[in-house]
């Protein structure tokens, strides 16, 4: 067996990690270069990249729905880009790393929510009476017992991928990919869904990656990741990373609302501490400033 | 401004007479100005794409009228799908309704079934593209050969290409990166200013509500909830909120600033206003400003 990553509490491992989609013959494009990362078991990281940048390739690679071209993979210290994996070791692997997607209604499979937070663990061959104890539990998660035998395609956008989340839940996950899977959302949903993975993360303690095209998510994690055209571009804490706005907006992404405020004043010369990320910090900054004059 | 299309008592219900009825729309009565960009937000479920649907005739109310330039669309319903050509519409993810060998053929499948000339269909091929930018050199391209961001552009000139009166866009800018976002809904904004033509902007994102419409229209299960200008609609985020949905960042922000006691003029729901309402207060209270050379 492989080398078993000496910290223990680092769950996802990368070295140099490339991966490349075969185009038909014709030349191969890289999607992901050289990419060598490390994410701590608990933590909450968002990865933030334009279209195309290689997001979604990396998170397909880490539950092996690709393989790589080259490089190494670890989940939980053990490699698994290791030959001798058997497919057993792979579902064990997209049994620690969930996913959920963009669209809700490609998710869903079975017509009343309970059997579908079930199918899951049927799959991997849990008894009956578990499944029953799991898919409560599940459903308790992310707040929808009282539609446990509703169908899903009656429910809101948001309530349906609380239940693709509880399917995920089910299987007992160490972690959870979440793949954009607020965009198709209205702001209520998004809220309700963001407030569920929070809790999974602060109260389960599952290692959340979310990936996303909305910066003001991207300051709810403790990390974020910024990847472009394949290749870790910026790697920091939300304020780290929010503090370049010309090195994001090179990179085809933007700031939070509050952010690009005090940025533009900042340019016209009133100045305020780079990083300011939320309402309250901005208001907190402009209210600051005007109290000194006064 | 005068009104191009416009809704009347328009009452609409799925699967009447079965357990799961379900009224999407229900007496809605609203109007549609010629020459703005009118933003439609509303929570999932609350009636929006029925309401889309009923524009171009796609779905035919069980009560009410579709007036467009104050005639019934459905007066010959042996003519609907003319009404189509007048009012396009891009639905919610069309870059999965590409079909066609080449971008070119692609964008030329509406003005075909206009039965226009072949110079005049290649004239509106040409200026569809340059409209959402997409190079001359593409039209040659397979259409599945392009991005993401590029197919939906392919798609949404297919429909300009048609030269519609009303130009419906279902949620144009979902699943795009920032960059993507502005690039679509900025070349519709030219569009608009270009043409004159009318164009509805349905979304959930109420930052690009607030900085591309020129007015909004909220629905709330199955009815209108408001209409009104950004100011007007983002004024009122109580409301909004209770209704499933939400005002910008900075809307918040600057309602929080007003409670600290700052006097800022204006409306402000969008970065552009919030600036240029915090400029002139520091300005007004002496707030130094650091020179562009030490800058």
């Amino acid at each position: 067996m492989s080398n078993i990553s000496n910290i223990s509490n680092i769950f996802i491992k990368t070295e140099n990690l490339c991966f490349s989609y075969d185009n038909d013959g014709e030349e191969k494009v890289p999607a992901i270069k050289n990419a060598s990362i490390e994410i701590e078991a608990g933590s909450y990281v968002a990865v933030l990249g334009h279209n195309g940048s290689g997001k979604s390739t990396l998170a397909k690679l880490l539950n092996m729905i690709l393989l790589p071209t080259s490089g190494k993979i670890y989940i939980n210290g053990r490699d698994i880009t290791d030959p001798e994996m058997s497919e057993d070791d792979m579902f064990e692997v997209r049994r620690q790393i969930g996913m959920v997607f963009q669209n809700p209604d490609n998710q869903l499979v079975a017509t009343v929510v309970e059997e579908d937070v079930a199918f899951g663990p049927e799959n991997l061959g849990v008894p009956p009476e578990v499944i029953r104890e799991r898919v409560a539990e599940a459903l308790e998660t992310v707040g929808m017992t009282a539609y446990a035998r509703h169908a899903p395609h009656r429910l809101s956008g948001g309530q349906k991928q609380r239940v693709a989340i509880a399917g995920i839940i089910a299987m007992r996950p160490e972690c959870i990919i979440f793949d954009e899977s607020t965009a198709m959302l209205d702001p209520v949903g998004r809220k309700e869904v963001l407030q569920t993975i929070g809790r999974l993360n602060r109260e389960a303690g599952i290692t959340v990656l979310n990936i996303t095209h909305y910066m003001d998510e991207a300051v709810l994690a403790d990390r974020v990741i910024v990847i472009n055209d394949g290749e870790i571009y910026m790697d920091g804490t939300p304020v780290e990373v929010f503090s370049q706005v010309d090195k994001l907006r090179e990179a085809g992404l933007e700031v939070p609302q509050s952010t690009e405020l005090l940025f533009r004043l900042n340019a016209l010369g009133y100045e305020f501490a780079p990083g300011i990320l939320t309402t309250d910090d901005c208001v907190a900054a402009i209210l600051a400033k005007l109290s000194r004059t006064e | 401004m005068d009104t191009i299309i416009e809704l009347k008592n328009i009452t609409y219900v799925y699967g009447s007479g079965t357990p799961f009825q379900m009224t999407a729309l229900d007496d809605v009565s609203v109007k549609i100005k010629a020459g703005f960009i009118t933003g439609l937000i509303g929570h999932t479920g609350s009636g929006k794409s029925t309401l889309v649907q009923m524009l171009n005739g796609l779905l035919r109310p069980h009560a009410g009228q579709v007036l467009l330039h104050n005639k019934d669309i459905w007066e010959n319903p042996k003519e609907i799908s003319s009404i189509r050509f007048k009012v396009g519409l891009v639905m919610q993810y069309p870059e999965y309704q590409l079909f066609d060998e080449t971008v070119g053929k692609d964008i030329a499948f509406g003005p075909k079934n206009m039965k226009l000339s072949d110079e005049e269909i290649a004239r509106r091929v040409e200026e569809a593209a340059s409209f959402v930018g997409i190079d001359k050199a593409l039209l040659d391209k397979s259409p599945f050969d392009l991005s993401g961001g590029q197919k939906r552009r392919v798609a949404i000139a297919g429909i300009i290409a048609m030269r519609p009166d009303v130009l419906v866009l279902d949620e144009p800018a979902a699943g795009l990166d920032p960059r993507g976002r502005k690039e679509i809904l900025g070349r519709v904004r030219q569009y608009q200013r270009d043409t004159g033509a009318a164009v509805i902007i349905v979304s959930h994102s109420m930052e690009d509500m607030a900085k591309y419409c020129d007015e909004i229209i909220v629905m709330n299960r199955a009815r209108i909830f408001a209409q009104g200008s950004c100011a007007e609609i983002f004024a009122r985020a109580e409301e909004l909120v209770a209704v499933g949905l939400d005002v910008p960042q900075i809307a918040y922000i600057a309602q929080a600033l007003r409670r600290g006691g700052c006097e800022l003029e204006g409306d402000i729901y969008t970065v552009e206003g919030a600036l240029s309402a915090l400029v002139s207060l520091f300005e007004k209270k002496g707030i130094p400003r650091k020179t562009a050379n030490n800058a």
